[in-house]
């Protein structure tokens, strides 16, 4: 009986207010599926920070007699001397966790291996204009100043590459992404609540005289007020449903799409797909059911 | 049943009191008349009772509760108690006589076996049998009064509280109203009727309060209207 009549009087406010709904409905999912994006690219960067964290490495080339830099002119070719005194400067570094030397041919070998599918490149090239170098691995990813600044401008040292940098550029791209989608989010969601707000002002205005008769023959506030709440949780569930339609996209076509181009081996779980979805879903739930609460406190006076 | 202790209601954007030190008792199954002009009191009355206000002074007690204490979410319990009827009926116009009549037990959680047993008896009780199927619009005004006191006495009140039930009503079936309220009184329950009608005071002979200014100028037992109106 009850849940029946509350059920009925919910989907009466819904219908009498249909444009209302509409947009709130609307408002709502573009809100969260802004947010839920947010989310997922957030997830995204730290997965991939963690990935690129655990491999990330500097690529220290030394000096041969081919080398066009300015450095490598004034001092000429790295003599043994010197690169077994940088390997053992870098080994003994506390942010060092490993030092390899690459001899020109591995690395010639390496190079035609990594660019295989481009023969154009690989036929420009040939041995020994890909100087030996020294891979070194980092204990911790951040510290690659301290390391870089111990070996850079010595002498035999061409240059140190470091993959970071260019990452760094990437993430803070994707870092921007991610704040404006949240601060859009949010105004949105700001936006939401006023409507809502509205939504059940109205919807409490047109039953009014229900609701009149309801107080007076004793019903309890919470049995009152239940329609009211329901009518914003709908409006809000329906929109999370929409707005997870546009995340599972927006992880589909951009997110993965990202992902092959930079050829990343990290591919968000469904799980975590899951996660930012239903954090939508509740956010919605409870932002509509709140305002609403709110709104009738005002205007439904027991 | 109802028992006001020197009570005083000041409205917030009002000088003078709307109820200025009243002190009344209205026992259980009595029938009292509250009359009075314009602006007496008699709303502030019934509202006091129902703890839609609070008295600015003093104490009212109802169905052996003192109001003052009863936290608001308990004050639902309290009105489910007493049935209120007034001047402009307050049906809902979408729902036939049964539904209208249903609604107050729906709204309280009653299950759906009882409501079917008990509202047909109602219905019956206040004289509209038969149509049970009317719609609001296809009622006279006194039926739709005999509607309103349907729904305000079908969850068996102690106490039913009428402002001027025949206020919309012409005198001959103002009649059959006052013999609807009057066997609701007979069934043991306490009714109190705010009126303008000194034809229907008159002839029904029972208690009146009289008001005036707010306060009560005249409390007479088989009373009548009064020779100043």
């Amino acid at each position: 009986m009850r849940a029946q009549f509350v059920l009925s009087e919910t989907w009466i406010g819904l219908r009498r207010n249909l444009t209302m709904t509409i947009a709130v409905i609307t408002t709502v999912a573009i809100s969260l599926a802004l947010f839920g994006g947010g989310l997922l690219i957030n997830q995204q960067v730290s997965q991939m920070r963690q990935f690129w964290d655990d491999r990330i490495s500097l690529t220290v080339y030394m000096c041969t007699d081919t080398s066009p830099s300015n450095a490598c002119e004034e001092n000429g070719a790295a003599t043994e001397d010197e690169r077994t005194q940088i390997q053992q400067d870098l080994e003994q570094l506390d942010e060092v966790q490993s030092v390899e030397y690459v001899t020109a041919e591995e690395a010639w070998a390496d190079f035609q291996e990594r660019f295989s599918n481009n023969r154009a490149l690989v036929e420009a090239t040939q041995e020994g204009d890909i100087p030996d170098n020294f891979r070194v691995q980092l204990a911790d990813p951040t510290q690659y100043e301290a390391v870089t600044g111990a070996v850079e401008g010595r002498p035999g040292v061409d240059s140190v590459s470091n993959d970071q940098a260019v990452l760094e550029q990437f993430f803070g791209l994707l870092d921007g992404l991610k704040w404006a989608a949240l601060v859009v989010a949010f105004v949105q969601l700001a936006a939401a609540a006023l409507l809502i707000g509205n939504t059940i002002r109205l919807s409490a205005y047109s039953r009014r005289r229900e609701t009149g008769i309801m107080r007076l023959v004793g019903a309890s506030n919470f049995y009152i007020q239940l329609p009211f709440l329901l009518e914003g949780a709908v409006a809000g569930l329906l929109g999370g449903i929409i707005a997870s339609g546009f995340i599972v996209a927006a992880r589909v076509f951009l997110l993965d799409r990202i992902q092959s181009w930079f050829q990343f081996d990290v591919t968000l779980t469904a799980g975590a797909v899951a996660s930012v979805i239903g954090v939508s879903l509740i956010l919605g739930v409870l932002l509509c059911t709140v305002t609403s609460f709110l709104t009738l406190r005002r205007y439904l006076r027991v | 049943m109802i028992h006001f202790d020197n009570v005083t209601k000041v409205y917030p954007t009002q000088k003078r009191p709307a109820l200025a030190d009243v002190s009344i008792d209205v026992d259980k199954g009595e029938f009292v008349f509250l009359v009075g002009p314009s602006g007496s009191g008699k709303s502030t009355f019934l509202r006091l009772v129902l703890k839609e206000e609070k008295p600015t002074h003093g104490r009212v007690h109802v169905a052996g509760k003192d109001l003052a204490r009863l936290s608001n979410w308990k004050v639902p319990h309290l009105r489910r108690r007493i049935g209120c009827v007034f001047q402009d009926f307050r049906l809902l116009p979408n729902k036939n006589v049964f539904e209208n009549v249903a609604f107050a037990l729906e709204v309280i959680g009653k299950p759906r076996r009882f409501i079917r047993k008990v509202v047909p008896e109602v219905v019956e009780l206040v004289g509209l049998e038969g149509k049970a199927e009317r719609m609001p619009d296809e009622l006279s005004g006194g039926e739709q009064q005999r509607v309103a006191i349907a729904r305000a006495f079908v969850n068996r009140p102690q106490i039913l509280l009428a402002d001027e039930p025949t206020g919309n009503i012409d005198p001959a079936t103002s009649i059959g109203i006052m013999k609807v309220l009057d066997r609701i009184n007979r069934t043991g329950t306490t009714v109190v009727m705010a009126t303008h009608d000194a034809a229907i005071v008159d002839s029904m002979r029972k208690r009146v309060i009289e008001l005036e200014e707010g306060e009560v100028v005249r409390d007479q037992t088989r009373g009548v209207y009064g020779q100043a109106y």
